[in-house]
């Protein structure tokens, strides 16, 4: 098309500027431009030649055609109707009217070459969008449940959904899997009673009521005496001892310290140094500890201790 | 004349009492063992949650609201225990493998490392009950202890029989006051398994050969319904339903020498019964050692306990020599950190006394 577009500057025909744009630049560029001089004062050449090289550059599609091939162009570009080529036409349009210097004037469109250029390309640009709307439009696409927007991703978009539900499941696993390190051991109690519960309670209990008859005798026995009066205190202490040892079934221990009870059954030892209640707390050494071996285990202070005898249950 | 007033002043100066009487029964003389109970490392919320109940359970003589902080160390806390009187921790910790909970005597040892099987907190054993009980001073007195089963000979569970009959005040059969006697700790070991359990009970005690409603109206004084009755002697004549434990009842009387409550008057035929408050927990004892979580193995499940013994024991001499000069000269300067909750309740032991 830019072979159609003339310039008009010295009233030259088509036929000269093509020759002049065709012969290479070094030959037909000065004559141009002493021609061009006549009517513009000063028209730098160099510039000029920028104008003419942005000129063929915007026509580069049908530059290398040369002027032999002009009318065959001219004769394509009528008959072809296509909507892309419309629309170059109109860029081209535009950008030839942005030279102020020279006025271009297409083959075709000289009236719209002559009206305001904006308004051309606006009407052009529309008509385009029209057409791909229009293309957009008839396409055939198959209703889905994701809709025709995302039906080029439909793919994509199910995939990304799946990946984040098997994410989301690994994640749920790896916190139920610390939950259950955290309350490792944990025990909530599901029957009100079982057998071992019950045995236990039993054990329980009779170590209570051990203790409770022990300390029902001792504390009878000592009713009627006054604890002030220092003759009855002796009687006291001693009547305590005795009957609490007796209560128990064994005699009373020699060492002076161990006034304690033990509910106990194979004491071959006198001494339960270990087993003192200050054993640790007074001396705290452990040096021979387990030297002792044939210490009786015993409980002492009236604490009721049930060892291993309980094997009746 | 100032100088005259100051002498006179002089003369009116209460005595400083002496802080260390606190952590001795004020008629033996004896010590009252008292607890921390703390974690190291972090703990989860249902073991946090089992610690709190350990506390309750050593309650009155231990540190209810102790607070820990991430930078302590085990020294903190022993450097507080020497001026507060503590004589044992309870440690709870936890590894992947599970909860542990060490045993310890302070300040120099022994210290005897469970394995907690599994264990059951105090609430989800009050939500598995029907009417859960808790009267008000169910924890203002230390609890009995019973071992049952720990008398098998070896040497370790001696060791563990002490440990835990320590860890409670001793009392005197003499002088205690059934009354304060509200709870028991069981630690029953298993022979078979070498487990120990760990349970936590309240004791009640009710009057034998009393219909319950009787008692019912004894305990609660209230006004009967008696709209279906003919005639007032009905109401103590007509039996109520026996009770689902009537059968070992005989095996659980107890006589008792004093009065206890309004019910169970002195002289009559009382019933025992227990109900759980837990926690429950079952223990596993792997590990004995020396000091106080340092120190030699003179226990290890996994049997190389005996190997360490000979080059244990002059650690462990040399470490028990140190720590009795410790026990007298720890001063106080932890003494205004963590344990400014310590619940001293010394007033409520006059009756946990011991003579002789």
């Amino acid at each position: 098309m830019g072979e159609d577009s003339k310039v008009k500057e010295s009233g030259k025909a088509q036929k000269r500027k093509r020759i002049g744009y065709s012969k290479g630049h070094k030959g037909a560029k000065k004559p141009k431009v002493l021609q061009g001089s006549g009517k513009k004062v000063k028209v730098d050449g160099r510039m000029k030649k920028l104008y003419r090289k942005r000129a063929r550059e915007y026509n580069s599609d049908d530059d290398d055609d040369g002027n032999d091939n002009a009318f065959e162009d001219k004769a394509e570009e009528v008959s072809i109707k296509e909507k892309m080529n419309d629309e170059r036409d109109a860029d081209e349009l535009d950008s030839e009217n942005d030279e102020e210097k020279r006025h271009f004037v297409d083959d075709d469109e000289e009236e719209e070459g002559e009206i305001q250029s904006g308004v051309t390309k606006f009407v052009e640009g529309v008509r385009a969008f029209k057409l791909a709307f229009k293309k957009i439009m008839k396409r055939n696409i198959s209703d889905d449940s994701l809709g025709p927007v995302l039906s080029g991703h439909q793919k994509l978009v199910a995939e990304k959904l799946a990946e984040e539900e098997a994410d989301r499941k690994v994640k749920g696993e790896a916190k139920k899997e610390k939950q259950l390190v955290k309350e490792k051991g944990h025990l909530i109690p599901e029957s009100f009673f079982d057998a071992h519960e019950k045995f236990l309670i039993g054990v329980a209990r009779k170590g209570v009521v051990k203790l409770f008859n022990a300390v029902n005798k001792a504390q009878l026995a000592q009713k009627g005496l006054n604890p002030s009066r220092t003759k009855d205190a002796k009687e006291l202490s001693k009547k305590r001892k005795e009957s609490f040892f007796s209560e128990l079934g064994r005699k009373p221990f020699s060492h002076s310290t161990s006034s304690k009870s033990g509910t106990e059954k194979d004491e071959d030892g006198p001494a339960w140094a270990p087993l003192r209640d200050n054993y640790m707390l007074t001396n705290s050494k452990l040096k021979n500890w387990d030297k002792q071996q044939h210490d009786a285990i015993a409980a002492d202070n009236g604490r009721a201790v049930i060892e291993s005898s309980d094997d009746d249950e | 004349m100032a100088r005259f007033r100051d002498k006179k002043k002089k003369g009116f100066v209460k005595p400083v009492v002496k802080k260390n009487l606190k952590n001795v029964d004020h008629i033996t003389g004896d010590k009252v063992p008292k607890s921390f109970v703390f974690a190291r490392g972090k703990l989860p919320a249902v073991l946090r949650q089992l610690q709190m109940d350990l506390r309750k359970l050593m309650l009155p003589f231990t540190a209810l609201k102790l607070k820990e902080k991430k930078r302590n160390s085990l020294k903190d806390f022993l450097n507080v225990a020497g001026p507060m009187g503590v004589t044992h921790f309870m440690i709870l910790s936890k590894t992947t493998t599970g909860p542990y909970l060490r045993v310890a005597r302070t300040p120099q040892g022994p210290t005897l490392t469970f394995k907690v099987k599994d264990y059951t907190l105090a609430v989800d054993v009050a939500r598995s009950q029907l009417r859960p009980r808790c009267p008000q001073d169910l924890f203002k007195n230390p609890p009995l202890i019973v071992l049952s089963g720990f008398g098998t000979g070896e040497q370790h569970l001696k060791l563990a029989t002490i440990m835990f009959q320590n860890i409670f005040p001793s009392i005197d059969i003499n002088t205690v006051k059934l009354s304060s006697c509200q709870r028991i700790v069981l630690l029953n070991y298993d022979k078979e398994t070498k487990l120990i359990d760990f349970r936590h009970y309240s004791i009640r005690l009710e009057p034998v050969g009393v219909t319950r409603r009787l008692r019912k109206f004894v305990q609660n004084h209230q006004v009967p319904d008696l709209r279906n009755l003919q005639d007032v002697s009905d109401f103590v004549t007509k039996a109520g339903y026996g009770s689902e434990s009537e059968g070992d009842e005989d095996a659980a009387t107890v006589t008792l020498s004093n009065d206890m409550g309004r019910v169970n008057r002195a002289s009559t035929k009382s019933a025992v019964k227990l109900q759980e408050l837990g926690p429950r927990m079952t223990l596993h004892l792997i590990k004995i050692e020396e000091g106080l979580c340092t120190g030699g193995v003179i226990f290890s499940e996994h049997g190389d306990g005996d190997k360490k013994k000979p080059e244990s024991k002059e650690g462990g001499t040399a470490g028990n020599a140190a720590g009795n000069e410790d026990d007298e000269g720890i001063t106080g300067e932890g003494e205004e950190s963590e344990t400014d909750d310590y619940e001293d309740a010394n007033g409520d032991d006059n009756e946990m006394s011991e003579d002789e």
